[in-house]
């Protein structure tokens, strides 16, 4: 992906893709599941977002995707600072941004090609031809070339993650965040999950996976930030998962 | 299992709800159109009829027997300076008893001979005034009646003004629940609509996620509300259309005696007024009502 426009070089001389400083968040309850937060990933890396439950990885997430704004500091993504983002540039914003859940959350209604063209359909690609080879192209990164007619509930979680992955990366994003996307999967499929965003991370992308699994976690030898109780308690550059 | 059971139960049951909603949305808004599309051929017909009586009948004054030209003139010049009067015309006693000869006694030529040279409407010299406004009638003739000289007056009048007071109240009533109809149809395209977001918060969250404008999101339930209109719109004009042609018809066949009066608007130049205008009313309730659901939920 090119054109993505940075805003800075951090200390190894690389471009920043996310930049977080002394961020807080408080949720309306009165959780405080941020707390001065602070942290920077360039463009191109990889890394894991782990902690226990509840310490906040999800409310991190939401608060790059701009689905939930910061009681305070500041947040740029991807050139965007959040704070002073008007409310009619976040769909354009979240369009640099491709997001995979632990539930895939696809359209049971739609089959696997339609949920993937979807979201060229969202971002206004106007030609079907175009529409179409994109879409095939991601899902035969993602090996489901085969399976374009089938229904989400006839697939296994794993076929589902993946359809997940190409509907996110479809439109090329700079930035891939993924919430716990093995979180449903059995080991075997877990590490085909990972693979694909290992492929992902190898096409230039930005990649962000919050995870449970300390196995694949401490395998991949990546970034790891660990959170708890919504602060950033460790950062290690070629790290496992951390008690 | 409970979760699939439990999900089902409440989609079906969303989706039942959201078609009762558009249906009642729909036959609302059919009745509310259908009975503005009945008030308005009703009242364009009656119009169109005072208008061709209001023409063709008039009022007529006759005079005393023993009334000199000069106070004839005198009446004639009063009627005149009358503002809603439009238009005096005076007929001498010669030109009734023609007249009379060729619009009355056209099929018995044998009568108007009885008569030979006597003219038997020879005290019959009348004046004709015609209205700018005939709810102003009465007044008029009242006014005419009082004229020294001024023997009798003919008007139509019981008809056109009775009839246009009663109009009044039906044309208040109709508008009233026209209007009630109208607000009513709002609300349930606003339930329809919302229940159809409801059943679709998922999908409506995820092409938030994806990059989805507002508009993008809200255009299907937009064009959901409009389409209701238009389907609550064309009922109506359907069966008004059939209506129309076959109650002025049947009314022209059973009336034929009163067909001098019963001028009807034609079909197209009552629909050339309805179909717009209830295509138009159709759709902006469609329109408003899927924009105020819209509105309230689907911010961000
Ligand atoms: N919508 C919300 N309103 C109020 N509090 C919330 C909300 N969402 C999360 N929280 C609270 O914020 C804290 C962080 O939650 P978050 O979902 O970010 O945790 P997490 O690290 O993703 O946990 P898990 O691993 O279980 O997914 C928790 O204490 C949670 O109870
Ligand atoms: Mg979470």
């Amino acid at each position: 992906m090119t054109g993505i426009k940075t805003f800075g070089n951090n200390s190894e001389g690389m471009e920043t893709m996310i930049r977080m400083q002394n961020v807080n968040l408080v949720y309306p309850t009165g959780t405080a599941a941020l707390k001065d937060c602070s942290l920077e990933i360039a463009k191109g890396e990889f890394v894991f977002i782990v902690g226990s439950s509840g310490s906040g990885k999800s409310t991190l997430i939401k608060t790059l995707l701009g689905e939930l704004a910061i009681s305070s500091g500041r947040i740029e993504v991807a050139g965007k600072n959040l704070a002073n983002m008007k409310r009619k540039e976040l769909p354009y914003f979240r369009r640099r941004l491709g997001v995979v859940f632990q539930e895939f959350r696809l359209l049971d209604e739609m089959n696997v090609f339609e949920n993937v063209a979807l979201a060229q359909r969202v971002v206004g690609v106007s030609s079907r031809e175009k529409r179409r080879k994109n879409s095939l192209a991601m899902l035969e990164m993602v090996g489901l070339a085969k399976k374009l007619k089938a229904y989400p509930n006839e697939l296994s979680g794993g076929e589902q993650q993946r359809v997940a992955i190409a509907r996110a990366m479809v439109n090329r994003p700079a930035i891939l965040l993924a919430d716990e996307p093995t979180g449903n999967l059995d080991p075997e499929n877990s590490w085909e999950i990972m693979k694909l965003l290992q492929d992902v991370h190898e096409l230039g992308t930005t990649v962000l996976v919050v995870s449970h699994n300390e196995d694949i976690v401490n395998k991949m030898q990546k970034r790891v930030i660990t959170l708890h109780k919504g602060q950033i308690t460790s950062d290690a550059r070629q790290g496992g998962y951390l008690q | 299992m409970s979760t699939l059971w439990y999900g089902l139960k409440q989609g079906l049951k969303s989706i039942i709800q959201n078609k009762i909603f558009s249906l009642a949305a729909i036959g609302t808004i059919t009745a509310c159109l259908f009975l503005l599309g009945v008030f308005y051929s009703l009242f364009t017909n009656f119009q169109h009829m005072v208008y061709n009586a209001e023409s063709t009948v008039g009022i007529i004054v006759f005079f005393d027997e023993n009334a000199t030209d000069a106070q004839i003139s005198s009446i004639g010049e009063q009627i005149k300076a009358r503002k809603e009067v439009e238009r005096v015309d005076y007929v001498s006693a010669e030109e009734a008893w023609k007249r009379f000869q060729s619009e009355i006694l056209e099929d018995q030529k044998e009568l108007v001979n009885v008569f030979g040279n006597d003219n038997p409407l020879a005290h019959s010299a009348s004046y004709e005034v015609y209205l700018k406004d005939v709810t102003k009638q009465t007044e008029t003739v009242s006014f005419i009646q009082g004229l020294s000289g001024v023997r009798k007056v003919n008007s139509a009048q019981d008809a056109a003004t009775g009839f246009g007071s009663f109009n009044m109240l039906i044309g208040y009533v109709s508008i009233s629940i026209i209007v009630l109809l109208i607000l009513v149809s709002v609300f349930l395209i606003y339930s329809a609509v919302d229940m159809g977001i409801n059943v679709r918060k998922d999908e409506i969250a995820i092409m938030k996620l994806i990059g989805a404008t507002d508009l993008f999101v809200r255009l299907p339930f937009i064009v959901e509300g409009i389409a209701m209109g238009i389907v609550g719109a064309a009922i109506p004009l359907v069966i008004l259309r059939l209506m129309y042609e076959s109650v002025v018809s049947f009314i022209m066949a059973h009336f034929s005696a009163l067909s001098g009066w019963l001028a009807f608007v034609s079909t197209a130049k009552v629909f050339g007024v309805l179909l717009p205008l209830c295509m138009g009313i159709g759709i902006g309730i469609g329109v408003l009502g899927s924009t105020m659901s819209v509105r309230k939920h689907l911010q961000v």
